[in-house]
């Protein structure tokens, strides 16, 4: 999205021995690492819109997508088909910005040079692909190298790319949610839908966006899962702070409370999704911390295990 | 009892997955302190499991017999037993894991195999007409990998926070999609997993 932010996070990336790194991802196919920067890629460049369904357990939801680009950037909709009469928009993204987990993606990940980038932290596979919404595709295994996150079954569209299909992975290959194109048409915007109660437009950073109380005491989070780096805030309260591998986001949430509450942690889980609640003290301050996001409940517990007041 | 009623219908509410956020937090608050309130928790959930017996009935373990065999085995006087009981801090032991067997709606029920009568000392009197064994040492919740240790957590409290981290989901969920939105390749489909999108 900057320079200064990008030349950072390549510094970042390319930080490490290059020979140590590249035993860790030795067994990756560069073939993968291509399909992977293909997957990015048309993402945020292609115009397509199509119907894709979102499964969790029994539940089964449809939404209408589109993705259109023109000279002033690009512009998302998400509309719901089931249930709330919700669409979320996102309207002239420029195209040359870039945020943290796109750069994960595409960028430090020249395994001719021995970078491994994000295939340190995954090994990556590919196979052979499903037709899905009448297109052929290319099957990508993503299967985590450590227990701080999931695995997932990626099927990209065997021409342009577009992800297809992402099926999020579990412990023991158990399947947690699945998203899946069941129609898709490259090209223009489809007709605009009727029936929609709630507009949202997306959120984006240095907007000026107050979502949560603000914050007013200096907070550090000592302990990340590897590969994980932050991302650009788009609150500006400092009460929520969220971190990508590039394939993965979690958020943090801080809240402090005016009286202690009995320690302890919860933890709920739908889909992908980890919500995980713990009382605590930060410093002498009591607070509530919570994080949501796809990844295992053992990182939630240690990144919160790492919160600090700072100073 | 000197528990306020309040209290008591919220400790109800929870346990219905009913319980709004204030309430919550006051009870986090309250059970730090108030013995009679931990164990209104476990009576509740005794009386509730004993009302859905038949969901008991199924995991195919006799878990009469084992009560039984727990108490043909503990030679020590009833009345002892009963007084270690009643020590504030064997009492909550006992409460605790008992507890936290019926939180936790059976999962550990079937762990039982043969230790539950390696269990003998802890029987609780009273409790043998729904047929729970005290599966002491079972804790709800994984061992963290984490350098700290988990903190001592209380079942009650841990369903208290459970029901925190599920409000949490619900006010919070669309704040991380946001995120998540602009850092993954799905484009605006994670906002699928926001349960109702707010303007």
């Amino acid at each position: 999205m900057n320079m200064p932010l990008v030349a950072l996070l390549v510094g970042l990336l390319l930080a490490p021995v290059v020979h140590a790194q590249a035993d860790v991802c030795g067994d990756t196919d560069p073939q993968a690492i291509d399909w992977l920067k293909k997957m990015s890629q048309s993402a945020h460049t292609s115009a397509y819109h199509g119907v894709v369904t979102f499964q969790r357990g029994d539940d089964l939801e449809v939404m209408q997508v589109s993705h259109v680009a023109d000279d002033r950037g690009t512009t998302e909709t998400f509309t719901r088909l089931t249930g709330q009469g919700a669409q979320v928009l996102r309207e002239q993204h420029a195209s040359e910005c870039v945020h943290p987990g796109q750069q994960l993606l595409e960028m430090g990940n020249d395994l001719a040079a021995g970078e491994c980038g994000i295939a340190r932290y995954y090994r990556f596979e590919l196979g052979q692909g499903e037709r899905i919404a009448d297109r052929e595709s290319v099957r990508l295994n993503v299967m985590p190298r450590d227990v701080y996150r999931y695995g997932y079954i990626l099927q990209l569209d065997r021409e342009t790319g577009l992800l297809l299909q992402a099926t999020t992975m579990g412990r023991g290959n158990t399947k947690l949610e699945r998203f899946a194109y069941a129609d898709l048409t490259y090209g223009p915007a489809p007709q605009p839908r009727e029936n929609v109660t709630v507009v949202h437009e997306a959120e984006h950073p240095s907007q000026d966006i107050q979502a949560l109380p603000a914050v007013t005491f200096d907070w550090t989070v000592a302990w990340l899962p590897p590969g994980f780096t932050a991302t650009q805030p788009t609150s500006s309260s400092d009460g929520q702070r969220s971190f990508t591998d590039g394939l993965a986001v979690f958020s943090v949430f801080i809240e402090p409370l005016d009286v202690a509450m009995t320690p302890g942690e919860g933890v709920v889980r739908w889909g992908s999704t980890t919500s995980y609640t713990r009382g605590m003290r930060a410093g002498e301050l009591p607070v509530l911390v919570t994080i949501i996001g796809e990844v295992p409940v053992n990182t939630a517990r240690m990144v919160t295990d790492s919160i600090r007041r700072a100073n | 009892m000197n528990m306020s009623e309040q209290l008591r219908e919220s400790l109800s509410a929870l346990m219905d997955d009913e319980a709004n956020e204030l309430e919550v937090q006051r009870l986090l608050r309250e059970m730090a302190a108030a013995d009679d309130l931990r164990q209104t928790w476990v009576r509740y959930h005794v009386a509730r499991d004993a009302l859905k017996g038949q969901s008991l009935e199924h995991r195919r373990i006799d878990l009469s017999q084992h009560v039984r065999d727990a108490i043909a085995q503990e030679k020590p006087p009833l009345a002892s037993a009963a007084q270690r009981l009643l020590r504030p801090v064997a009492s909550f032991a006992v409460a605790a894991s008992v507890a936290a067997t019926v939180v936790l709606g059976g999962q550990q029920l079937s762990q039982l195999g043969n230790t539950g009568s390696e269990q003998a000392g802890s029987v609780v009197a009273g409790m043998a007409p729904v047929g729970m064994v005290n599966t002491l040492g079972a804790t709800p919740v994984r061992a963290s990998y984490g350098s700290q240790a988990v903190p001592a957590l209380r079942p009650a409290s841990h369903t208290a926070y459970r029901e925190l981290a599920r409000l949490r989901l619900k006010q919070f969920g669309q704040a991380h999609a946001e995120q998540a939105a602009l850092n993954t390749p799905q484009g605006l489909i994670p906002f699928a997993r926001v349960p109702t999108i707010k303007q």
